[in-house]
């Protein structure tokens, strides 16, 4: 379909600067609370679908961009999210062959870990819920992922990323 | 595994001169320049939701509201003329006293383009910025009182700290007898906390808190809060008292910035007694000759109480 040398990887800056876009865009309240890691989801999908075209420097940069979104310490979100990324990447050759559900499993604890050192982090500048709460956006983002896979994955073969 | 090595102590290094030191400020400004339409698209549903809601508002409706901000208008220009004579009143007092009281501050209208992603802390993003000359530190207000202070400014949007934020307190004084307190916000936009107020404090539910201005950040007098419970326990060393912010924090679209007087007392209180001076002499010339109507004259001895322009709204005393 495409010229040899055309890997749409368009489509992979468009998911990111989507993923930005959702981490910030305004929500109710009351839901405020369980907003899903969607950078960290598509920084996931694309790693197990393309590991070669993700790189670390530019997941790191990603995560810098939240940083600054998200006025916190520089550096917060880079390191936490170079985090998911590492581990995804070491479990690829699991993750990559398990259904979607056990999958969601896997991401439930990465991206766990990942809001246990955010918050951490978040201590240190005096930020700290009194809540178990921080855990929520991993889990509603396992409970979202095989959404996110399929929709990732359609987009994917559709538009012939590779 | 070396590459996150590297990436992770790059971002330790980050947050640690990040927190430490001001050397990444003006990147950070840069970047929030970058970032800031971000916000903008975002905000876009809400402000399409709006425009749309306002084409389609039937006339009836349009009929009903403006009679209603006809009858408010009323209300409010009685006041204000009521109020003319107080600040004549106000600051003749004043000089007498030889008090530095500031008359006025500068204010500029700002709008809301975004709130605070992580809900575990209460801070806003406004649509001005350091090219409007917002500083960090600047006081916010709403129509019905105090909502915060400017944390971070970027060239076209700054960062607002609301009083609820868990991180967040504000000097006040019972408007009532002056009591002095230090509210403290506990992460519930509906909530402040008063911290350390003796057990035998005159304090009591319904009293209007202001800012005290003891902080030397927020100009004295705007009202805070108003005190919703006091509960007396003998166990605890204080008294417990929890208050409901005036201004509506998590609900209003248009905020103020205050720009406070950048003057000392002295020169305040001198400039202040030459344009009451000037004013009086004016008055005087426009009391010697009452029949001439003041046409070429427009601007009357009344001028604190003039109505101002909605953008810019500039003190009348400077």
């Amino acid at each position: 379909m495409s010229p040899t040398g055309a890997h749409n990887l368009w489509v992979i800056w468009a998911s990111y600067l989507v993923g930005l876009l959702l981490s910030v865009a305004p929500m109710p309240s009351f839901m405020e609370v369980g907003r899903p890691l969607w950078l960290a989801m598509c920084v996931t999908y694309w790693i197990l679908a393309l590991p070669h075209r993700v790189s670390m420097t530019v997941i790191w940069l990603l995560g810098l961009a939240m940083d600054v979104l998200y006025g916190v310490l520089l550096g917060q979100h880079a390191l936490t999210l170079t985090l998911i990324a590492f581990l995804v990447m070491s479990l690829q050759q699991r993750i990559r062959v398990f259904p979607p559900w056990q999958q969601s499993l896997v991401i439930l604890v990465v991206f766990g870990l990942a809001q246990l050192v955010q918050l951490w982090l978040n201590a240190l500048t005096g930020n700290r819920p009194p809540t178990l709460a921080f855990l929520l956006p991993a889990l509603v983002s396992a409970l979202l992922w095989p959404w996110v896979f399929t929709a990732l994955r359609g987009l994917r073969l559709r538009l012939n990323v590779n | 595994m070396a590459r996150l090595l590297v990436l992770a102590v790059l971002s330790v290094a980050l947050m640690v001169v990040d927190a430490r030191f001001d050397t990444f400020k003006p990147v950070r400004s840069q970047l929030g320049l970058l970032l800031t339409p971000f916000y903008w698209v975002t905000d876009l549903p809400v402000r399409l939701w709006e425009g749309i809601n306002q084409q389609f508002t039937s006339r009836s409706e349009l009929l009903a509201e403006n009679e209603k901000l006809k009858a408010e208008a009323l209300l409010m220009q009685r006041r204000l003329q009521k109020l003319a004579t107080l600040t004549e009143q106000n600051v003749r007092l004043r000089e007498l006293l030889n008090s530095a009281a500031l008359v006025d501050e500068r204010v500029l209208v700002s709008e809301l383009i975004g709130v605070d992603p992580n809900p575990f802390t209460h801070r806003i993003l406004i649509d001005k910025g350091e090219r409007d000359g917002v500083f960090i530190g600047q006081p916010v207000l709403d129509a019905r009182g105090l909502m915060g202070q400017v944390v971070e400014v970027m060239p076209y949007s700054a960062r607002v700290l609301l009083l609820t934020d868990t991180t967040h307190s504000i000097p006040i004084q019972v408007n009532r007898n002056g009591l002095r307190a230090i509210a403290v916000g506990t992460g519930n936009p509906e909530s402040l906390e008063l911290r350390h107020v003796a057990d035998t404090a005159d304090i009591k539910e319904g009293d209007l808190l202001v800012s005290s201005g003891m902080g030397q950040r927020f100009p004295s007098g705007y009202p805070v809060a108003i005190v919703k419970e006091v509960i007396h326990d003998s166990g605890q060393p204080f008294a417990i008292v929890r208050a409901v912010p005036t201004a509506a924090l998590n609900r209003t679209r248009y905020m103020l910035l205050v720009f406070s007087d950048p003057r000392t007392a002295e020169q305040r209180a001198s400039e202040a007694a030459q344009a009451q001076e000037a004013l009086d002499l004016k008055a005087a010339e426009q009391g010697a000759a009452p029949v001439v109507p003041p046409a070429p004259t427009p601007e009357r001895a009344a001028a604190p109480a003039k109505p101002e322009p909605p953008a810019q709204i500039q003190g009348p005393r400077r």
